[in-house]
């Protein structure tokens, strides 16, 4: 709630210090009227005549660009970095950096942003972060520049991403973030399974949610005095156990826990429904109700702390945790080495009634552009070096693993790739000297986004591949048409909205512990409709009918 | 002339005996026990957090994360402590600290004091307005924004002016101030101007030499306020090497607090381990702790005891 007050502050006070923005920028934004030519001829020093897919990118002159650069406190900002030098080196570009601690990024990118002041290069912003500042006219609308990058585009194509770009557009059917791009859905996290015990209980690794339900209760037959299952991250405000009932959701169809979305699309009515109201958040809710009644879930799942749940796992008071690869790795792997022949492996996402499928989006994380570089004679130049560096695949190669022969070795193509046996990175190579991120600057989450799941799979050890291939072998469900809502819309349907998940998170958590029984869903649902969800509901299917209309 | 002997206090009034006053009465002692009780229980909770910070500042990672370090150190060790104080940005920022506290709290007091004298006599025309203009500011303010894009247009970003001149007058302590002031005898002034000194004089020599103990106050409040700030360094500094060792602080502790993100998890959340945190904590906080006890003894109660004589 908090978050929601501060961005919309900053949205009026953006709004506010945008009028002075254009004032300044001198009306930066008028003369592109027609949206689809646009004249670089005042905007292309610098830049190379013939940029194209395969080119590696160099600037005809040395060129600086601003860029606002997060200084993440595991690997401070260095300006000596190999990484800096390198780059210099490929393309004649260096970068002139405001440096922010990570701990405050977002509240500085909104003053300066606000304030006009911002660098050119505004990286590590989330979706839907930039929308606080599109009133102000302050950021590029940076899908009328997209014929600057030939790498963006043809990654769009081939990895058919035109459907997740339509999530980021806004109702004028622009959008302005510059996404990272995954060639497929990455899904890190899951349930990790004591194998120990499901070999003591001749028992299989669970492949759907009903084989989950059999093994939690040969487990409790076998460990009355335990709940099999305790769950962790359960930060508010969503219900807790908030992973779980994620991935619940996904196998059974609404967007729940974590994932949750006020509104889901039923593609054969045409429409958007309420969430918090479908028949498959009612089965979702049932199946988790059914694992408290039995006992083979611990109640507190839903309220403690992560520690505590970690404790109870690490203790043998529980044999079944949601993970992901990291936790699995630095906190269960070290955590059950008191147990005597304890051991862990993440499974597969259990599935449900929607079969072998995934979900998610493969645009993350991108950055947006100041409205003032459209001005900049280097602007061309400076699009084409963002299109080589964050979508290139050489570029992405490089930002994530450096350079060849001295921080790598091999080719990820033959899967030959190795890191250096002198440098360190994560759990890889970890007695190594000098550490990919700290001393070459490598690897930074500034630089390094998305990418072809051939290049993600480097960065995991063999067990985790395995997990990879699973998931990548299930089919990815299409993702909710875009309904992007005006300024207007979207102030009245953040207030509804958070309503309508407060009383959702309240009382899927109700339903679940057995405190209201599910007799009264019904009841359940008049009330949610007492919140506005048909206002709310009308709004979004307006707004989806709009867009299709004006840009379908 | 007034000369020091003026100011000697004057030995206490002797109390008239009684054989049975208010300090030996059975709810008197049943005050003085409760009254310790709660006064140590205070104590205990406000030390308990510092000690142990201290106890996880010697020990080792794993016990920490493990829980057993409560207040005293498991796994002993000053591997920690070595490993902040080679880091090289750790003592830039701590020095940029030290720099901005110090410079910082010699303006604040140059300006707090003169305009809190000026303020305090009664018979400056225009009294009512400056007090007015100041503690408006107390009520309103510009904002972030606003006050990012003045300081950007003086031209103050990326110097310690940034830091060290938009916040040079507290108005609570411009109050605090000059109410002292109001309650110095006019009669010493008039005194000291009889016998031929101008105003400036009558500051430097007879007025704030009587206010030591206002002073001390004013310059721990400062001080301590400069050496915690770290928000103007963090808006207005783009550089790490420019930043307060606060700044430095924080990110490290938010860092290991970090929330869980399915989306962030890409940007490799490597924690900073917990005794690290432990150890910058301490550090930090350190010489200010240490500057307490030397001005305390300045907080000298009843120095103005019988300087006038009637």
């Amino acid at each position: 709630m908090q978050q929601v007050s501060r961005r919309q502050l900053l949205a009026v006070a953006g709004a506010a210090a945008g009028a002075a923005t254009l004032g300044l920028a001198g009306c930066g934004s008028d003369d592109k009227g027609s949206s689809g030519g646009q004249d670089y001829s005042k905007n292309k020093e610098g830049a190379m005549e013939k940029y194209g897919v395969g080119d590696q990118f160099k600037a005809t002159k040395a060129l600086t660009f601003p860029i606002m650069m997060l200084s993440n406190p595991a690997y401070p900002y260095n300006k000596d970095w190999l990484f800096f030098q390198e780059l210099t080196k490929r393309t004649n570009v260096t970068f002139d950096a405001t440096v922010i601690p990570y701990a405050d990024y977002n509240q500085k990118r909104g003053v300066m942003v606000s304030a006009g002041n911002a660098p050119f290069i505004i990286p590590k912003t989330y979706h839907p972060d930039e929308e606080a500042f599109i009133a102000s006219g302050a950021i590029l609308p940076v899908s009328d520049y997209i014929d600057l990058m030939p790498n963006f585009k043809d990654q769009v194509e081939k990895w058919n991403l035109a459907g997740d770009l339509d999530q980021l557009r806004e109702d004028d059917g622009k959008f302005y973030l510059l996404p990272g791009l995954h060639e497929d859905v990455w899904l890190d996290y899951s349930l990790m399974v004591r194998t120990d015990i499901l070999k003591a209980l001749n028992l299989e690794v669970p492949k759907t949610w009903d084989d989950v339900y059999t093994m939690l209760k040969a487990m409790k037959a076998a460990h009355p005095d335990i709940y099999p299952l305790s769950d962790r991250w359960s930060t508010p405000p969503n219900p807790g156990a908030n992973n779980l009932i994620a991935m619940v959701g996904a196998a059974y169809g609404p967007m729940s826990g974590w994932d949750y979305q006020a509104t889901s699309w039923d593609a054969s009515a045409g429409k958007f429904v309420l969430t918090g109201a479908m028949d498959q958040y009612k089965q979702v809710i049932e199946y988790l109700n059914k694992l408290v009644n039995e006992k083979l879930i611990d109640p507190q799942s839903f309220t403690q702390t992560d520690d505590q749940a970690r404790q109870k796992f690490a203790t043998g008071k529980s044999f079944v945790m949601s993970c992901n690869a990291q936790t699995l790795v630095n906190e269960a792997r070290l955590d059950l080495a008191k147990i005597a022949g304890a051991t862990v492996v993440k499974i597969p996402r259990p599935i449900g009634p929607l079969g072998d499928v995934k979900r998610g989006t493969r645009t993350e994380a991108g950055m947006m552009i100041s409205a003032k570089a459209r001005d900049s004679k280097n602007f061309v130049a400076m699009m084409q070096f963002i299109d080589w560096l964050w979508y290139s695949p050489e570029g992405k190669l490089f930002a994530k693993w450096g350079v060849q022969g001295t921080t790598y070795t091999g080719s990820i193509d033959d899967g030959s790739f190795k890191l250096s046996p002198d440098v360190k990175w994560a759990g890889l190579n970890p007695t190594a000297a000098k550490s990919l991120q700290v001393d070459y600057g490598f690897f930074n989450g500034v630089f390094v986004y998305g990418g072809s799941t051939k290049l993600l799979n480097t960065q995991f050890p063999p067990e985790e591949v395995e997990f990879q291939n699973v998931m990548a072998a299930r089919k990815t469900l299409p993702l909710d048409p875009p309904h992007p809502l005006n300024a207007d819309e979207r102030e009245q349907a953040t207030l509804w909205d958070q309503a309508i998940h407060d009383y959702v998170n309240q009382q899927t958590l109700k339903f679940i512990l057995g405190q209201r029984p599910l007799s009264e869903w019904d009841k359940y649902v008049t009330e949610l409709k007492g919140k506005n969800a048909d206002q709310y509901l009308d709004t979004v299917n307006k707004a989806y009918e709009r867009y299709k209309q004006q840009h379908g | 002339m007034v000369t020091a002997d003026v100011l000697k206090p004057e030995p206490r009034a002797v109390r008239p005996a009684r054989s049975r006053g208010p300090r030996t009465s059975t709810g008197y002692r049943v005050f003085q026990v409760v009254n310790a009780i709660l006064l140590t229980g205070l104590v205990v909770v406000t030390l308990y957090p510092f000690i142990n910070i201290l106890a996880r500042s010697f020990s080792d990672e794993h016990s920490i994360t493990a829980g057993q370090v409560n207040l005293i150190p498991h796994g002993f060790n000053l591997v920690t402590y070595k490993r902040v104080m080679t880091d090289s940005m750790f003592w830039t920022n701590y020095r940029n600290t030290l720099v901005y506290t110090v410079i910082a709290t010699a303006i604040s007091m140059v300006l707090t004091t003169s305009y809190a004298y000026v303020l305090s006599k009664k018979h400056l025309k225009g009294r009512g307005f400056l007090i007015g203009v100041a503690v408006f500011t107390m009520f309103f303010s510009g904002g972030i924004i606003p006050n990012y894009v003045l300081i950007n247009g003086l031209h103050m970003r990326n110097t310690i002016w940034a830091i060290v001149l938009p916040n040079a007058i507290s108005v609570f302590n411009l109050l605090v101030m000059k109410a002292f002031f109001e309650s110095l005898p006019n009669e010493l002034e008039e005194a000291a101007s009889v016998d031929g000194m101008d105003t400036y004089r009558i500051l430097l020599r007879i007025v704030l030499p009587l206010s030591k103990a206002v002073i001390a106050t004013m310059i721990l409040f400062y001080a301590v306020s400069f050496w915690n700030s770290w928000f103007s360094a963090f808006l207005y500094m783009d550089r790490l090497d420019l930043f307060p060792v606060t700044v430095y602080l924080r990110n490290l502790i938010a860092a290991g607090t970090g929330g869980t993100n399915e989306s962030a998890a890409s940007d490799v959340a490597l924690q900073i381990a917990a005794n690290i945190q432990a150890v910058t904590i301490i550090l930090t906080v350190l010489p200010i702790m240490c500057v307490y006890p030397f001005i305390q003894r300045y907080f000298v109660s009843g120095v103005m005891l019988g300087a006038v004589k009637g």
